[in-house]
């Protein structure tokens, strides 16, 4: 029996995400991963699975959903796999749909667990655990940091022959807005501020220089970003992101239940509030009572040295 | 412009999240429209006004009529007309049957462009738009956090990590919204009392075969067992001794 994992490359690596979802797919059955891109073939080799697809071509230079569907969809109909994994990615979520629809199979988004006791997937931003037992042919999105990731190694390798249609989409570039900031939802760090910073300018003064002396990534609750202090990219919670890092730390958050629903998957979880009554710290593994304005500088100088 | 705006109807956020052998217990769920979709309606009604056209909002549902207040607001921002689905024993969380009943629904209205939000805020596959649009044969655009539309060709910005990509394409397509896509407006009161007058069709519709996965069992996440504050003299003991505890016992940093 065949599993088909779709790998993403950044840079020189295969990402993180997509090791672990190989890992995942290593217990279901063969796997063959498939990497699609332009100039990708020596990243792709990277990724740990006994067989991998290439598609190295100058039309996939960025995704775009009718061509990888149709590149992933010959791959599974000539290896009669029975699953197709990816990582719950931004073209992982875009993707996994698409493929399922073209395939006829069921589709579950962003596990929390996958195997062969079954899937495992968030309701209501995460409130509520949805698990299914099927045995059909299903597309997943496994999320990031639900598994840990395989060792790196090659298999043989193969390129794509197939036919890549056209797709009437154009991709004319990627701006960089976030250019040298760490990507929320695969940050093993995140660092997010709340109402009890008091105005903008402190969150770029203390939540964004704290989360760079961790190598974190900065979030925010759903308040501040209503506010218009920072992006609704920085949101986490239930209307903005599901964030599973190993340390999340929230500080000047209460900790309203939309926002729970987002970061409750977290390994630990640290609060630094004021308000002891605050619901943060139902959820926290560590929580410190006090003034945010005397901790953090104190805690980043502390943990730069 | 013929668009088509995809609108689901989701439990109120407030809803108590309550599991009764293995099930969520759905009696007591009130409906709203899924916040993601507003922002589609407005873009929708945006492109309208600029452009010309027709704005239909489609929705698949029940037969419970106590959505349809919530649904006229959609009209009342500016959308000309509703066209409801519905269906015995309809659930949220089959995108693939849900997407089959809508595609075939669309197929019939010529639509340039099909725009809903990015996710529901129930069940957050967000797959029933990628579906629709693979049934349709049309591209999708998913997540764009900004639309333009000039000579006839769509812009968008999608994002990605960390960064947006920027996506043309004409139409046909399909678009998802990503929250704060664009500023939702607050109806004016005559255009309130004008929307009870805009057309509002219920059509019946019958369930379809699909390989959704089913749930077999739903259940409360594990309580995490949190609640430990850190005492000290001061701050900077408290910050020594969290440190300490990332260190030893996260292991984190």
């Amino acid at each position: 029996m065949s599993v088909i994992v779709v790998g993403e490359v950044d840079g020189n690596d295969v990402k993180e995400i997509s090791q672990q979802v190989a890992a995942v797919a290593s217990g279901m059955g063969d796997v063959i991963g498939i990497v699609m891109g332009k100039g990708i073939s020596d990243a792709a080799m990277k990724l740990s699975t006994s067989k991998i697809i290439i598609a190295d071509d100058e039309a996939l230079e960025y995704y775009d959903p009718v061509k990888f569907t149709s590149i992933v969809a010959q791959i599974v109909n000539q290896n009669n796999a029975t699953k197709v994994l990816m990582g719950a990615t931004t073209m992982g979520k875009d993707l996994g749909p698409r493929v399922a629809a073209e395939l006829g199979w069921g589709y579950l988004g962003d596990c929390l667990e996958a195997g062969n006791e079954g899937f495992v997937r968030p309701n209501y931003a995460g409130k509520v655990l949805a698990k299914s037992n099927t045995t059909d042919s299903v597309v997943l999105s496994i999320r990031n940091n639900a598994y840990p990731a395989g060792e790196s190694w090659s298999g043989s390798v193969e390129n794509f022959s197939g036919e890549i249609p056209d797709s009437g989409l154009t991709t004319t570039t990627i701006e960089n807005v976030g250019a040298g900031t760490i990507e929320l939802t695969e940050a093993s760090i995140v660092v997010s501020g709340g109402r009890g910073l008091e105005s903008p300018e402190n969150y770029d003064e203390h939540i964004r220089p704290l989360a760079a002396a961790m190598g974190a990534a900065a979030g925010a609750s759903r308040a501040i970003v209503d506010a218009g202090w920072v992006t609704h990219s920085h949101q986490v919670g239930q209307t903005g992101k599901t964030v599973t890092p190993d340390l999340y730390m929230a500080i000047g958050i209460s900790g309203a239940i939309q926002h729970l629903g987002g970061m409750s998957g977290s390994k630990f979880i640290v609060a630094i509030n004021k308000d002891s009554e605050a619901p943060i710290f139902k959820v926290a593994d560590y929580g410190i009572v006090g003034d945010l304005f005397e901790i953090i500088p104190l805690l980043k100088s502390k943990l730069e040295n | 412009m013929n668009i088509v705006v995809l609108v689901k109807m989701v439990p109120d956020t407030e809803s108590r999240l309550e599991i009764v052998d293995g099930k969520v217990n759905e009696s007591g769920f009130k409906y709203m429209v899924n916040p993601y979709d507003e922002f589609a309606v407005e873009q929708a009604v945006q492109f309208k006004e600029a452009n010309g056209g027709k704005v239909t909002i489609l929705s698949l549902f029940s037969n419970d009529g106590s959505i349809d207040t919530d649904l006229r607001k959609m009209m009342a921002i500016g959308a000309d007309e509703a066209i409801v689905l519905r269906q015995d024993n309809y659930r949220g969380d089959k995108p693939s049957a849900n997407a089959t009943v809508l595609s075939n629904a669309i197929k019939e209205m010529e639509a340039d462009l099909i725009i809903g939000g990015v996710q529901g805020i129930d069940y957050y596959q967000s797959a029933t738009g990628p579906m629709i649009a693979h049934m349709l044969g049309i591209p999708h655009i998913s997540g764009v956090t900004n639309l333009e539309l000039n000579d006839g060709k769509f812009t968008a910005k999608r994002q990605v990590e960390g960064g947006l990509q920027i996506i043309e394409c004409s139409n046909p397509l399909l678009v998802t919204c990503q929250k704060d896509m664009t500023k939702v407006r607050f109806p004016a009161l005559k255009d309130i009392m004008m929307s009870k007058r805009k057309p509002f069709e219920s059509r019946t519709v019958e369930p379809v075969e699909s390989n959704d996965v089913e749930t077999a069992e739903c259940s409360l996440p594990p309580a995490r067992g949190g609640g430990m504050i850190i005492e000290g003299e001061s701050s900077e003991d408290k910050v020594d001794k969290l440190i300490e505890k990332l260190k030893t016992e996260a292991k984190v940093i």
